[in-house]
């Protein structure tokens, strides 16, 4: 099938598919395109991991716009990379699931270390009292926020694995990937409103005493809606564009 | 436009009016809160 | 829709992404920069955090292990609490004791609601409690004599 003499060039998306010899340009074309994928792909999980450690994160910004502007270097160029949406929702639903796991896995498996304990209840007091209100007391340690160790357990094994399973087969362009990716992004709507309805119950322990009361808190956790932005395009895609 | 990509759509707004709401509503209960209480 | 309508509409007309139908476009756009908001502000707000609470609670002035201890002593109310640096390896979650087991010093109004009473802490204020304990601990020693 491969004709040693055909010399490489740029397939164009427009005459690729239609000569009489396109399956070997299709294979060349797909053969660029996994690479250049697979290329900005390697800019995207780098700056995405590094935004995922919090301090390093305007490091990781950079990286990550980089392996966003490859991808639409590549697409210009015709070839057959993921859609850019595909590309953000997935990375950042990614970033958001470590950046709250990794916060409470701390809080569970690492609440006796001097880090912890000074950023933690260094935070908590200045927006959210419930990771300040008797931390280190209860037999575990960590937050003692009535409802709170629950909540962290729960998202830290159920959803947020799984939404990163999810997140990583729709970035492969899988189906299931779509669609389990539509279920675990729902599943925001149950955490968020679980959540914040858990806190407002016990608010005074929450922000009574904090730097800033309510306002911190929100300010801060706003930017997690990331869920509630990926329903909707997850609904309007073409789910064709997502094989089996 | 077709009829189902118009119900899909409207249905999507509906979902985000809601979901933001529900948001606003806590946060201006907890605001009230804030101004009733000594925190 | 799998031939990929998007890279033949190039007359003029801006190319929609694969996966964009027509009907649903402008919302995609703007769902695509709300995103790049969250991310942006994620980022920015992961960086700022650690070094702006260092700075508030009174680094570096204040050593890690004496902000902990400074704020121990809020959030029990009791000035002789100390954050124990390293704790032993199997406190918790290995089944030790907490760093606060016992303790009998916090001041919260209990009932089903439990309403805490400590002062709100200012900037850097940490480190003015900090100096005004110790200068009352040697005033006291020194008193004595």
């Amino acid at each position: 099938m491969n004709l040693p003499t055909f010399t490489r060039r740029r397939a164009s998306a427009d005459t690729a598919k239609t000569t009489a010899t396109s399956s070997v340009t299709y294979d060349q074309h797909h053969e660029q395109s996994r690479a250049a994928q697979r290329h900005a792909d390697i800019w995207l999980t780098i700056g995405t991991a590094l935004m995922g450690t919090f301090v390093l994160g305007f490091i990781g910004l950079p990286i990550f716009l980089r392996g966003v502007w490859l991808q639409r270097q590549a697409q210009k160029a015709g070839l057959s990379v993921r859609p850019i949406m595909v590309t953000l929702i997935g990375y950042l639903v990614v970033l958001d699931a470590f950046l709250n796991s990794i916060g409470w896995i701390l809080d569970l498996g690492a609440s006796h270390t001097l880090i912890t304990r000074v950023f933690f209840t260094a935070w908590g007091n200045f927006v959210d009292n419930g990771y300040f209100w008797h931390y280190n007391e209860l037999w575990i340690g960590g937050s003692s926020a009535p409802g709170e160790k629950g909540w962290e357990v729960t998202l830290i094994f159920t959803v947020f694995p799984m939404r990163v399973a999810a997140a990583i087969a729709f970035l492969q362009m899988k189906r299931w990937g779509h669609q389990w990716l539509t279920v675990t992004c729902w599943f925001g709507v149950v955490i968020w409103v679980g959540y914040v309805v858990n806190m407002t119950m016990y608010a005074d322990i929450r922000f009574d005493g904090t730097v800033l009361p309510v306002v911190g808190w929100w300010l801060y956790d706003i930017f997690y809606i990331t869920p509630f932005l990926a329903i909707p395009y997850l609904h309007t895609v073409n789910r064709e564009i997502f094989s089996d | 436009m077709n009829e189902q990509d118009r119900k899909r759509k409207r249905a999507l707004i509906v979902f985000q009016i809601v979901i933001y709401g529900f948001l606003l509503t806590m946060f201006l209960i907890q605001m009230n809160m804030y101004m009733n209480r000594d925190w | 829709m799998s031939t990929s309508p998007a890279s033949t509409e190039n007359t003029g007309e801006k190319e929609l992404p694969l996966g964009t139908t027509p009907a649903f476009a402008g919302m995609h756009k703007w769902l695509k920069r709300g995103i790049f908001v969250c991310l942006f502000a994620l980022v920015v707000e992961g960086a700022f955090t650690v070094p702006a609470l260092a700075l508030w609670y009174g680094w570096p002035t204040l050593s890690f292990t004496e902000i902990c201890s400074e704020l121990m002593k809020v959030r029990y109310s009791d000035d002789t609490v100390e954050c124990e640096h390293p704790y032993p390896v199997d406190g918790p979650p290995f089944g030790g004791k907490p760093e606060a087991a016992d303790q009998t010093t916090a001041r919260d109004e209990w009932g089903v609601q439990p309403k805490p009473d400590y002062g709100r802490i200012g900037f850097r204020e940490l480190i003015r409690i900090h100096e005004e304990r110790i200068a009352r601990q040697e005033a006291q020693n020194a008193a004595p004599r």
